[in-house]
């Protein structure tokens, strides 16, 4: 009876390049799929255009039934309009994402509980932003009468704004769902769509005032 | 020593030792570029939490890390028939931790999810790319695992058991890491304010819904992979793997749809996964473990059979050892004593294990083993 071969012994006839080529199916098998599934699925990804832009008449959905109305003809990346399909939004975690050129809009909901204020002070606490400049925090009123904070920065990779609001007036304020807007521009484009932005942070309605 | 007896021990690779640092095994370095991307992956995904999230993220280890004591036990219960190295299926944890999550199923997932939304369209995206996402990316990132195994250990990973075994210890690498990835997630959707709160919130929706999640469909999955290859000619089932494969996803999706398959209902959206999916897969898994069983039950009794001539084991422990929960139970009675069964089905087991690493040669260890079971039986 031929004893056990020594462990990690390859007969000759199954060697490539010192490899034993009895397990290379395996492996190769293994990291093709993985490369198809990592790099595959990110060249279809890329090779897909967006082609979603926000209308005339549109209405985003923050759950709960509060709202706000896009800029039209934005690229709708995230996020669900009013009255499309049964998008289950809430509040709490609402998350839309607008974009166009070099900009980018990004709606966050979160449950927090304290003024509006409050909520940008905590943001920023967890928030990288050793490379922007923040200017002064002001208020900010909706036309639905939402009191919010709003800061601007700017920074070597572009400006934008931060600004928060709690989705509901009065009292039921600081126990309300939180409304974070973040706005990115590429330096020098911030400008071009401020009057856009304005009107998007003027018309978020909380529930109530619907 | 009979053909069986041979057949046995020679199909069922048991007592063969395994090594998992194999330099001249392709299948090695394929792992360790998997893992090593993976932790790469996992630790730029989680440096951002060290400092503000550090306190999600600490009890969220903790508390998983605790979680999963109670889930190995359960699984080593079950490894009942092969009795998989432990460092095997740690090789195989390993890589459902941190290769298939970090490595390949986050970056495919985030891709695949923004084609959704660019082909459906944002609302239906939101309603049903997690269920049309996870189920590809993540099934076949954890099954790869096992393939890879096949590379490492290709004596030990033989049957359908094998793969469901080895597929549920893969599959709950993938579920306690991404458990902290949840709880990491958990905290940033509240931009890091009450983070202890927060992970307890997803230490107890998550854990609950850890029962019926990676581990039970990587374990239908990876026996599904396994009837498919048949690596032994009898576990050659190719329907019946396929099948199973998409069962597995097919229960990944139905949960992660949950609320889009219940079309907005409310209540629908509560009963569905907890009263009908939840039995449902329960008892699809007890079915595709009986089946996958069959295999190395047929390896124990015919290891065991010329004990039994021998006088060492009588007709009705090779029953039992080598059977089905309800012949176990049926033993019990028979013998009027729960432990007492429970001692002699785990001596013959060791019995039949013993004779198989000793090829079948009367080492002092089989005898060992074979006198330990005559003391229990005259105890």
């Amino acid at each position: 009876m031929t004893a056990a071969p020594p462990d990690g012994w390859v007969p000759v006839e199954h060697r490539l390049f010192g490899f034993d080529r009895r397990r290379f199916r395996p492996a190769l098998f293994v990291l093709g799929v993985a490369l198809v599934l990592i790099y595959g699925t990110q060249a279809l990804n890329a090779v897909i255009p967006w082609n979603d832009p926000t209308r005339a008449g549109d209405v985003l959905d923050l759950g709960d039934g509060a709202t706000a109305v896009p800029p039209v003809g934005w690229q709708l990346e995230d996020g669900a309009l009013v009255g499309a399909g049964n998008s289950g939004t809430s509040p709490t975690s609402s998350s839309i994402t607008l974009a166009k050129a070099g900009a980018v809009i990004h709606l966050q909901g979160a449950r927090f509980d304290g003024s509006a204020s409050a909520f940008l002070d905590q943001v920023a606490s967890v928030s990288d932003r050793t490379s922007a400049v923040s200017g002064q925090r002001t208020s900010y009123t909706t036309a639905a009468g939402l009191v919010g904070v709003v800061e601007s920065e700017s920074g070597p990779s572009g400006d934008g704004l931060r600004a928060a609001f709690k989705l509901a007036t009065g009292t039921d304020a600081d126990a309300a769902p939180a409304l974070l807007v973040v706005v990115r521009t590429a330096p020098g484009q911030f400008e071009r769509y401020r009057d856009q932005i304005d009107a998007l942070l003027s018309s978020i309605t909380p529930e109530a005032a619907r | 020593m009979s053909g069986a007896q041979l057949s046995a021990i020679e199909e069922s690779g048991w007592g063969t030792p395994y090594r998992f640092v194999q330099l001249t095994n392709p299948a090695f370095w394929v792992y360790l570029i998997g893992v090593g991307a993976g932790a790469v992956g996992l630790f730029k995904f989680f440096a951002p939490a060290v400092g503000p999230y550090s306190a999600a993220l600490t009890s969220g280890i903790v508390l998983f890390a605790i979680y999963l004591g109670p889930w190995l036990l359960l699984l080593r219960h079950h490894n009942r028939y092969t009795a998989q190295p432990g460092g095997l299926l740690a090789t195989g944890f390993v890589w459902g931790g941190v290769a298939a999550t970090f490595w390949i199923a986050l970056p495919a997932n985030d891709a695949l999810l923004e084609v959704w939304s660019k082909v459906l369209g944002p609302a239906t995206a939101s309603d049903w790319g997690a269920g049309l996402t996870a189920p590809i990316n993540e099934e076949w990132s954890k099954g790869l695992g096992l393939i890879l195994l096949i590379g490492l250990a290709p004596r030990l990973v033989r049957s359908a058991y094998d793969g469901f075994i080895i597929g549920a210890y893969i599959g709950l690498g993938f579920q306690v890491f991404e458990d902290v990835l949840y709880v990491y997630n958990n905290a940033t959707s509240t931009f890091g304010a009450d983070q202890l709160s927060s992970t307890l919130s997803v230490f107890a929706l998550r854990g609950v819904a850890g029962i019926v999640s990676h581990a039970l469909f990587s374990a239908i999955f990876c026996a599904g992979v396994m009837w498919v290859l048949g690596r032994v000619p009898e576990d050659r089932k190719f329907g019946r793997g396929v099948l199973a494969c998409l069962v597995a996803m097919f229960f990944h999706f139905s949960w992660d749809d949950a609320g889009a398959l219940a079309g907005g209902v409310d209540w629908l959206a509560v009963v569905l996964p907890w009263l009908v999916l939840l039995p449902v897969e329960l008892a699809v898994l007890f079915f595709v473990l009986r089946h996958a069983a069959t295999t190395e039950r047929g390896w124990t009794r015919a290891l065991l059979e010329p004990e039994v001539a021998a006088g060492v084991v009588d007709a009705d422990l090779l029953t039992a050892v080598s059977g089905l929960r309800r012949d176990r139970k049926r033993y019990r009675k028979h013998l009027g004593s729960r432990r007492r069964a429970r001692h002699l089905i785990e001596a013959a087991g060791d019995l039949a294990h013993e004779i198989a690493t000793a090829r079948g040669e009367d080492t002092p260890r089989v005898q060992h083993a074979r006198a330990e079971l005559l003391r229990l039986r005259e105890a």
